[in-house]
Parts: C-alpha cells; structure tokens; sequence
C-alpha cells in the first residue's frame, strides 16, 4: 500500500510540473497531454502486474524532465502553428513560452523581439514618410566622432542640426527592408524551434 | 586541425543520430499504416521493427504535432488495464503524406545505393 501510495505521488508529482509549465498551452489539449501521459506511466510502471515505486521512477526518467517535455510540446505547437499562420504575434506568444521553458528559448526570444521591432519600425517609418514628409526618414546627426544614425518617425518638430539620408527612398527601402526583418525573423524563429526540437529528439549514441 | 582529427568519430556518430533522427515522422507514420495504435505500441513497434532508439518524450509531443497537422487523429478508449487509452490512427491527408514520403524516401535511398556500391564491395 505504501509502494503503491509512493509510486501515485511520485507520478502525480511530476505531472503537476508538467501542468504547469503547459500553462499558456489550449487547456483542452493540455489536459489531453497530462491524461494520454498517466495513462503511459501507469502501463509502463505496472509491466510486472502490480504498479511500483521504481517502476514509476523508470517510466519517468524513460521520458525525461517535465522542462525538456514541455519545451518539447512547446516547439511543436509553434511549428504545427506557423504551418497554418505565420502571423508574428502569434510566434511571438509561443516563443514567451519556450523562453519560460529552455535558455535556447529565451534567447530566440530576445532576438525575434529585436528583429520585428525593427522590421516594424522600418514598415512605420516608410508608411509615416507620406503624412510626415519632412520629419520622417533616415536620419544622420554629425556629433564629433560618434555620428549619430536614427529613424525618426515624424513626430515633432524637424530635429535641430540633422541631416536626412534617404529623401523620398526610404518608402520602397523601408517596406522592403522590413518586410525582408519580418520575414526572416519568424524564418530565423522557426529554424530554431526545428533545431532545438532535434536536438532533444533522441538520446546521444 | 588536430582537434578535428581526433573528433573523427564523434562526428559520425553525430551523422548516424541526425540521420535516425530524420527519420522518425516517417517512421511514425508508417508503424500507423496497418491501424490505430496507442503512444506505448507506437514505442514498442518502432523498437522491434526498427533500430531508431527512440526517447519516449519525444514521440508524444510529435504525435501532437502531426495531429495538429491533420495527419494524425486520436480517440480515447477504454480498456481492461484499468485507464484510457489514447489510440492513434492516420487520416486520409496522413495517408497521402505517408505514400509520398515512403516513394521519396525509396527513390533516394536507391540512388544512394548505388552511389556507395563501390563503397561496401571493398573490404
């Protein structure tokens, strides 16, 4: 009785982690998960007949930690995902997951901000140029030995001692330059999710 | 240089896991196509039919990958064993997919054949 009580907390033990860590996850399909794997460990822990403590310990240890698990479901999700829509808010929300989950994701995170956040201010800055055409562009501020380059947006008064770069180009440059940062970025995001998912695919050797 | 020489090995042995490891959604698919299986005869299959040594955390959250696609569905069962069973079957979109994959897969595995025929004859 004790074994068989120590072998259910165990188990329930490291499904509560999983649980948790798939939080942000459709609780349908979360909960599917957490069912389908008590079903596995029940099976795989009870070969013998009865269901034993070092029986659960192996299953469990057989399917790695609930972080490697979860970041496992997490990258599937983002890929089975972008499969259907590659919309950068979306990618975004999964990435916030898996940054949750693995350093590897913090990291894609990180970087997937920084490309959109560029790509997006480029596609401002060209669409803003028509309503701002004075203020609006590429800017380079003469400072010394530090020159200063900056996107301005337009709003305000021209900048004091400034000099635009681009004129009127920035509009073609603009929308095509940061389509070009969108699109490379959720490329760059996924190919990381696709590298990472391999790598934890299958034991070494 | 010499580092590169001494990690000669390593770097097949990576080959040979890269390789197994592109392998695994086929080989999913495939152990599916006679009829529906649950998560553990998926694991048992593959280890006896095949010699992909496969981390069982990696079959369930692929699996949930290829439903999402639409390859695969799944429905719970009862069974005497005492809990449900989440059994796995293809769809006619993971058919299709699995007919087209195994032909590419035959395709390039014969030219890679005859490619390395010299190869295996030494020795």
């Amino acid at each position: 009785m004790t074994t068989a009580g120590n072998a259910q907390q165990k188990m329930e033990a490291y499904l509560g982690r999983l649980r948790q860590l798939l939080r942000g996850m459709n609780p349908e399909d979360a909960r599917e998960v957490i069912e389908e794997l008590r079903s596995h460990i029940r099976e795989k822990a009870s070969a013998g007949g009865e269901c034993t403590a070092a029986g659960v310990d192996a299953a469990l240890t057989a399917l790695g930690t609930p972080e490697d698990l979860a970041s496992q479901y997490t990258t599937d999700d983002l890929l089975a995902r972008a499969e259907v829509s590659r919309s950068p808010v979306r990618i975004l929300q999964s990435l916030f997951r898996w940054a949750s989950l693995s350093v590897a994701g913090f990291v894609v995170l990180l970087t997937s901000i920084i490309g959109y956040f560029l790509g997006g201010a480029l596609l401002w800055c060209a669409v803003l140029k028509v309503v701002h055409p004075r203020t609006a562009g590429l800017w380079v501020f003469p400072n010394g030995a530090d020159t200063e380059i900056s996107l301005r947006l337009g709003f305000g008064n021209p900048p004091a001692g400034g000099r635009e770069l681009l004129g009127w180009w920035i509009v073609p440059a603009g929308l095509v330059v940061g389509c070009g940062m969108v699109i490379l970025t959720t490329r760059f995001a996924l190919w990381c999710a696709r590298q990472y998912r391999k790598s934890l695919a299958l034991p070494r050797g | 240089m010499k580092a590169r020489e001494g990690s000669d090995q390593d770097t097949v042995d990576k080959w040979e896991v890269q390789l197994r490891k592109g392998c695994l959604e086929l080989a999913i698919l495939a152990a599916l196509w006679d009829g529906k299986l649950y998560g553990l005869e998926i694991l048992r299959r593959l280890e006896s039919d095949s010699d992909l040594i496969v981390s069982e955390g990696t079959v369930y959250p692929l699996l949930s990958r290829l439903k999402a696609l639409g390859l695969v569905r799944s429905e719970w069962v009862e069974s005497d064993a005492g809990h449900p069973r989440k059994y796995y079957a293809l769809t006619p979109a993971g058919r299709q997919r699995s007919r087209e994959m195994a032909a590419m897969w035959s395709r390039f595995s014969a030219s890679m054949s005859r490619l390395l025929a010299p190869l295996t004859r030494e020795k």
